[in-house]
């Protein structure tokens, strides 16, 4: 339905009570009324050319919807590359800001104003038989300095036993700053029996920890270390090879035998 | 587990940039690792006072092939650089 006819009579109405003086109006009125009548009856009534309007209409809002449509679809494959883009000039979505290499260890500043407290965690699961622990409960570091921290592991046992660890760093937001320039994580490493050895990590923290806002008054990063033990020269089998299926059959020597 | 959603950084574990530390098996820096611990201690865990011990367990590591030799400056050693924002 056009809704130019609907102004037609709201236009005569207008100009009826826009009249200056009562008396007038009330002539007007009358002189009018009929024309009013008219021209409301002639919006609301049926008339030949409202076919031709009726279906240039539809066309036009046809027209209207479906390029809302492509433009809709048009966006959904606009924005894998341009939400691309955007994680790279942003960093956000895992891409990270920091740049992993020795020229920016090189040229970063120290910041002296803020001090964190990166303290130190170790772990083993309970069937690795390893001490384990770290050298200093904590350390204060400034963001943009080089630190260097040592954790112990002894192996108490009487068989060598070889180990490989893995870190975590919380809270999640300061881990996203904080690098390792060495450690001795994911590398299997072997200790003879009774022997001890210091197990240096040498980290730094981003300088730009202190322009983000979510850390402004975070101060303490906890540095977790979990060292599982790995059997060296195991052969994992293939899931997929079709012959390669767990069996429950016992072995004889995994097994204990009852006492009888 | 870490949160996850639109616009969180997602932080993946990731390798250390020099690799692996070659394992101390004989103890040979065990000294200076000390000299560093004591060192630590004394100034109440400030990593700040104790760069030069550190800096000396860097050298003996080096010195014996536990270590990858590398400029001072690419580990963070670079005095001139040290300008406090």
């Amino acid at each position: 339905m056009s809704l130019s006819r609907l102004w037609g009579p709201a236009r005569s109405c207008y100009s009826f009570f826009a009249t200056k003086s009562p008396l007038a109006t009330l002539s007007s009125l009358q002189r009018n009324s009929n024309v009013i009548s008219f021209q409301i009856a002639r919006g609301f009534s049926k008339k030949p050319n409202r076919v031709v309007d009726k279906s240039a209409d539809t066309r036009n809002y046809t027209y209207y919807v479906m390029s809302l449509v492509i433009v809709a679809i048009g966006c959904t494959f606009a924005a894998i590359p341009a939400y691309r883009i955007f994680c790279e000039q942003t960093s956000f979505g895992g891409l990270t800001q920091v740049a992993k290499d020795f020229d920016k260890i090189a040229n970063m500043k120290k910041c002296e104003d803020r001090l964190i407290r990166v303290q130190f965690n170790s772990d083993v699961p309970s069937s690795m038989r390893w001490e384990f622990k770290p050298q200093q409960h904590e350390i204060y570091v400034h963001p943009g300095e080089t630190a260097l921290a040592f954790y112990t592991a002894r192996n108490p046992t009487d068989k060598p036993i070889i180990g490989i660890s893995s870190y975590n760093l919380t809270p999640f937001q300061a881990a996203y700053y904080f690098n390792k320039i060495q450690c001795f994580c994911f590398e299997e490493q072997i200790l003879n029996p009774g022997e001890q050895v210091d197990l240096p990590v040498f980290f730094y923290i981003d300088p730009d920890y202190v322009n983000d806002p979510a850390l402004e008054y975070l101060d303490s990063i906890l540095l977790s270390y979990t060292f599982f033990e790995a059997k060296s020269g195991l052969k994992l089998p293939d899931p997929f090879d079709p012959k390669n299926r767990p069996s429950i059959a016992p072995s004889p020597d995994k097994v204990p035998e009852a006492t009888k | 587990m870490s949160q996850t959603g639109p616009f969180i950084r997602v932080t993946t574990v990731s390798a250390p940039l020099k690799g692996s530390f070659p394992l101390d098996h004989e103890g040979t820096c065990k000294l200076e690792m000390l000299n560093y611990m004591v060192c630590l201690h004394e100034k109440k865990q400030q990593n700040s006072e104790c760069r030069s011990t550190a800096k000396d367990y860097f050298e003996c590591r080096m010195n014996h092939g536990l270590m990858d030799k590398e400029e001072w400056q690419k580990l963070g050693y670079g005095d001139a650089k040290q300008i406090s924002k």
